[in-house]
């Protein structure tokens, strides 16, 4: 017989069972179910440790997130009102600058004129 | 009683910050027989605001930043109409009449038949903040600008006259000497 066949044998060779597990099995099975934990106590059991950790790390990440991002919407819209009025005070500028160069040269040019007569 | 005499004081306060941006609403009536309208609001906050925006990189909105520090409002609006007689003297009435107030003083008015340009400029020096207003009209066309606050003319016009158009210096046409006469 080859060493394959020994080893066959001795790992499906029948071994009976201790004598109590009948009646463990039996006693198991027809306990009572445990008692249903409070609310407290399921939440209790995040509580420890290493959950403790992944609980306080999630709260803080639910609420840095919503902050986060309505703090974003806020500037973009800030910036956008920043840049629409930027572009406002530059073409106002350029109105009100362009209307009284157009006053100063027509000064300018009567000025002239006067001159000349 | 002190609270009725608080609210008087605020009241009072209150009107005589805003009384130097001039009314401008009565032309708001206008933009509806305007092919081309312009207007710009900009108060204390939003020029505070726009004047944040300006890049101190770029050379005229440096300039600008600089010019509208001392600020406290801007209101232009601009009205461009397809014919003439679209607008009416008594909408531009209502304007010079609110600068006929103290404090206002016209500096400059041009008028030109040939093309029946007119344009008023009025400086205001009676109240702290000071301001300027400008009244361009002519048959096509109606600008008002009000400026509230300390601002300087001329770096005004300068940027009115270069704003977008790069500094170019042209040397000036020499005048050509007298030909000599062959004797």
């Amino acid at each position: 017989m080859s060493y394959l066949e020994d080893d066959l044998k001795m790992a499906l060779r029948r071994t009976e069972p201790p004598e109590d597990f009948a009646k463990r099995v039996l006693t198991r099975a027809n306990a009572p179910a445990p008692p249903e934990p409070a609310w407290w106590g399921r939440l209790a059991v995040l509580l420890r440790p290493p959950r403790v950790q992944w609980v306080a790390l999630s709260i803080v990440a639910s609420i840095i997130i919503p902050v986060a991002g309505v703090q974003y919407r806020k500037e973009r819209q800030l910036r956008a009102e920043g840049e629409k009025a930027r572009e406002q005070l530059v073409f106002a500028v350029r109105v009100a600058g362009s209307k009284l160069h157009h006053v100063q040269q027509k000064v300018l040019e009567m000025g002239r004129m006067d001159t000349r007569l | 009683m002190k609270i009725i005499w608080s609210l008087t004081i605020c009241l009072l306060v209150g009107a005589a910050g805003y009384a130097q941006a001039l009314d401008l609403k009565n032309l708001d009536r206008l933009s509806a027989k305007a092919s081309d309208t312009t207007d710009v609001t900009l108060d204390g906050s939003l020029l505070k605001l726009a004047a944040k925006f300006l890049s101190a990189n770029d050379p005229d909105q440096a300039k600008i930043k600089k010019l509208v520090a001392e600020l406290k409002g801007i209101y232009v609006k601009t009205f461009e109409f397809e014919n003439e007689g679209a607008y009416s003297e008594s909408d531009v009435t209502a304007i010079r009449s609110q600068l006929k107030s103290p404090g206002w003083s016209r500096i400059v008015t041009v008028h030109s038949s040939k093309d029946g340009d007119n344009a008023e400029v009025y400086l205001n020096t009676g109240g702290s903040d000071g301001g300027l207003a400008i009244i361009c009209a002519n048959p096509k066309q109606l600008t008002v600008v009000n400026i509230v606050g300390k601002i300087d003319l001329d770096e005004l016009s300068e940027l009115g006259g270069n704003l977008g158009v790069p500094k170019i210096d042209i040397e000036k046409e020499k005048p050509k000497p007298p030909k000599k006469e062959d004797d």
